[in-house]
């Protein structure tokens, strides 16, 4: 019953929502330029589709990339991390300061690096860097928590690095890879949103420079239809994420079950 | 034989020694005594997972045995199935897979597991779990068996059926047992001899050889019933 009660309850309050919204901006006849009623925003959402499904196309797949290439970067760099002491400490340090520098500030240097004909490899290099972070400390933590117990076990039986890291220390940490990756993947999109900001118009296509365009033209419901895109971009690669998670943790792990 | 000589463990300070012992080969030896005393140490210390500050550990023939570690939790690799937690050890020493697995088998079965072969541990009750630890302690038939509080966690009726049939497995196996418990009648119990370690740093205060006439039905006899008496008042004596 509360299963299909967590599903429906949350549906219905959007829709009433909706109707309330439709009903308050149709009432007081607010004008389209300040906010459109849902019934507009989904009229612009079929009469843009092609120019907004491929915007939302472009913003997938730098997402998509970046997120692979953070994650994938991330994991070695908490692997090597494991392995020496003295690398985790000359690097850690290097890994926060990007995590703390706020994209917006760096972007444009790395525009100028990479050049404007090359926007969409700079939107790309700042979205890794948000991405980045959370796989990385998230993956770091796992390793770092195997229980000693464990480690004296594999020590028992003479276990080598190689043995160790594989058979316990990387299985080990996948929970927490797992859970950094679903917070890397909306800060994924994240960093590509604000990167195509910062790129500005005419140098990329993504779903923010359809934003932006609309709300150079005081387009207003086709913002919130390039808006209502992002969020279910957002939301997918979210239960993407999860979905793996389910299916690699599947019987072993409680959180599978979560 | 597995011999202690003038054993001492310090970290920042002395935990354990000095201590000289002599375990003989194929023996049902248990440890009791308070928290810090060094019992879980003494453990580690003859299986080599940690080194004496000083003295000397000797084996037989001076070679390590091949050995099994029990826990107090069962330390099972939650993302293996009970065959690959109980194949681990043979994994890890690279023996022969085939091999390995028949062993493994084996040993599942003979811990009363047979069917729960690709059951992952957390599909299984406390007391199932303990018995794979066992199973994968066992696997390598090595000649010594360390257990460390193994059965605390377990409820009475699971605890009594481990405790018999790791007696049954030491009787059947010819290994050397050395089992750490706080558990005074349980190690009377199960073992032939009885060290008492006192408050850290430890050091045996007695070494009890159990007066065992009879196997079935000693609990109820006035020889256990005197002898855990005896240990109980010696870790009274000591503040416990």
């Amino acid at each position: 019953m509360y299963r299909y009660l967590s599903f429906i309850a949350p549906l219905l309050t959007f829709l009433v929502l909706l109707i309330f919204w439709e009903f308050l901006v149709n009432y007081n006849k607010v004008p389209l330029y300040i906010l459109p009623a849902p019934s507009d925003i989904f009229l612009s959402l079929i009469v843009n589709y092609k120019d907004l499904f491929s915007s939302a196309f472009i913003t997938l797949r730098i997402t998509l990339f970046a997120f692979s290439i953070a994650s994938s970067l991330a994991i070695l760099l908490a692997i090597l991390f494991s392995q020496s002491r003295l690398i985790e400490l000359s690097l850690y340090p290097i890994a926060v300061i990007f995590q703390v520098t706020p994209v917006v500030a760096i972007a444009p240097l790395i525009l100028i690096w990479v050049g404007f004909d090359n926007a969409e490899y700079a939107i790309l290099i700042l979205a890794t860097i948000v991405a980045f972070f959370p796989v990385l400390a998230n993956t770091n933590l796992g390793i770092k928590s195997v229980n000693e117990n464990l480690h004296e076990l594999f020590s028992l039986y003479g276990a080598g690095r190689y043995q160790r890291l594989v058979k316990l220390q990387i299985p080990f940490a996948l929970p927490f890879i797992l859970t950094g990756m679903k917070t890397s993947i909306g800060l994924s999109l994240i960093g590509t949103v604000v990167a195509e900001f910062v790129a500005g118009s005419g140098t990329s296509t993504g779903l923010a420079w359809r934003i932006i365009e609309a709300g150079n033209r005081l387009d207003i419901a086709k913002l919130f239809a390039a808006l209502i895109l992002l969020v279910i971009l957002g939301i997918f690669l979210f239960l993407l994420i999860s979905y793996i998670e389910k299916i690699v943790l599947k019987r072993w792990h409680d959180s599978s079950n979560i | 034989m597995l011999t202690f000589k003038d054993i001492v463990k310090s970290y920042e300070e002395d935990v354990l020694g000095p201590i000289s012992i002599d375990i003989k080969n194929k023996s049902f030896v248990s440890i009791i005594g308070p928290s810090g005393s060094g019992k879980s140490t003494f453990l580690r210390l003859a299986s080599g997972l940690i080194k004496q500050s000083s003295g000397l550990i000797g084996y037989n023939d001076n070679l390590k045995p091949k050995m099994g570690f029990v826990f107090q939790d069962s330390n099972l690799l939650p993302w293996r199935t009970v065959l690959d937690n109980v194949l681990l050890p043979l994994e890890l020493t690279k023996e022969d897979k085939s091999k390995s697995i028949e062993k493994s088998l084996k040993w599942i079965s003979r811990v009363g597991l047979g069917g729960k072969e690709d059951s992952f541990p957390n599909e299984l009750s406390g007391g199932q779990k303990m018995r794979v630890s066992i199973a994968r302690a066992m696997v390598q038939e090595g000649s010594l068996l360390l257990l460390d509080e193994p059965f605390s966690a377990l409820d009475e009726v699971t605890r009594r059926r481990l405790e018999d049939d790791l007696l049954e497995i030491w009787k059947t196996n010819n290994i050397t047992i050395l089992f750490v418990t706080h558990s005074v009648t349980q190690a009377v119990y199960l073992s032939e001899r009885v060290l008492v370690m006192s408050s850290g740093p430890g050091v045996i205060i007695e070494d009890l050889l159990i007066n065992k006439k009879i196997d079935v039905g000693f609990e109820g006899t006035h020889e256990f019933l005197s002898q855990v008496k005896h240990l109980t008042d010696i870790l009274r004596n000591e503040g416990i």
